[in-house]
């Protein structure tokens, strides 16, 4: 007895498993497919967001070492102890509450685990050498936000100026005429600042009105600047505001 | 790149993505399935933006777009390969 020539060879396994995908099922209803789907897909889209929300944390965000310096910092200003008992943890300053902006903003900070295991920061010295870079990725980025972050929980809208400081008052009110946003004024607000911010702060907005070719960004430092020289005429530039 | 990479995944996980492929998936026509997916990708970046499209940066209006046309074209392969009807 001879085999018979058209009989096929059996398929590999990745095949086999890929004509089964797309078989139509024949013992499955549609109805319980749609349950089932929908079950799983609850449970898929729960998953992934509870997964999501575990890294915006504050012992996520600061469980690298690296992160122990700006965590010092931070724990010495307003946003971390104030008499309202309100706390902005790293989150609420770094990761955008819009959907799309916020899986950008996962996606990108990828790069934050590969410094950590590249130690590019891991010592003072080296955090020191990158603070001014550092820095200005972040204004750069709130910059081209309109301080979308900050505008959370802040808003001029929201502002009564007749319960601010005559000065803070005053200066908001010259902000909303000039278009300013909170970061033109507010750098160093939760870390130390670096030496030449002004100078690096001045550039980040030039390179942006390039880009942009918007005059608006070049008049914001311009006020930006008058305003540092009103509130502080001694001090043209001061680390660690 | 990473900022390239960020965009394409959010273009992925939202509007463009997921109801680009779910529309692809309502019909057997390629070049509908696209342009649907490609119009979710255009309404989405211009409803973020506030529909002003000075607000509107080219760079995220063709990922988006483009996320959206592949997300309703492998929608619709999926309608094609996945059902008899």
């Amino acid at each position: 007895m001879t085999q018979s020539n058209s009989q096929e060879p059996r398929p590999g396994l990745i095949r086999r498993i890929w004509n089964w995908f797309w078989t139509p099922t024949a013992v499955l209803s549609v109805g319980f497919t749609l349950v089932v789907g929908f079950l799983a897909g609850i449970l898929f889209w729960g998953g992934f967001h509870w997964s999501m929300e575990m890294t915006n944390t504050e012992e996520f965000c600061t469980g690298c070492h690296t992160m122990e310096t700006n965590l010092g910092e931070y724990r010495e200003t307003i946003h971390y102890n104030n008499h309202s008992g309100v706390r902005a943890i790293c989150s609420d300053c770094h990761v955008p509450k819009e959907w799309n902006h916020k899986v950008k903003a996962k996606v990108m900070a990828v790069k934050d685990i590969y410094h950590e295991l590249m130690g590019t920061i891991d010592t003072p010295e080296k955090y020191e050498d990158h603070r001014l870079k550092m820095a200005s990725q972040t204004w750069k980025k709130m910059k081209q936000s309109d301080s979308r972050e900050c505008r959370n929980c802040h808003n001029f809208d929201y502002m009564d100026f007749t319960i601010q400081e005559t000065r803070a008052a005053k200066e908001h009110q010259r902000a909303i005429d000039n278009s300013m946003t909170c970061i033109d004024c507010h750098q160093g607000i939760a870390h130390n600042l670096p030496e030449g911010y002004a100078e690096e702060y001045k550039r980040v907005v030039e390179e942006l009105s390039m880009e942009t070719g918007s005059q608006q960004h070049k008049d914001a430092v311009a006020q930006a600047n008058a305003i540092r020289g009103y509130l502080n005429p001694s001090v043209k530039e001061t680390p660690g505001g | 790149m990473l900022d390239l990479l960020g965009t394409i995944a959010g273009n992925i996980l939202g509007l463009a993505g997921i109801l680009g492929l779910t529309l692809g998936l309502a019909t057997r026509n390629l070049i509908l399935a696209a342009a649907l997916g490609g119009i979710v990708g255009l309404v989405e970046t211009l409803g973020f933006a506030g529909f002003d499209m000075a607000s509107v940066e080219f760079m995220d209006l063709f990922i988006a777009v483009a996320v959206g046309i592949l997300a309703g074209a492998l929608g619709c392969a999926i309608r094609i390969k996945g059902t008899t009807v």
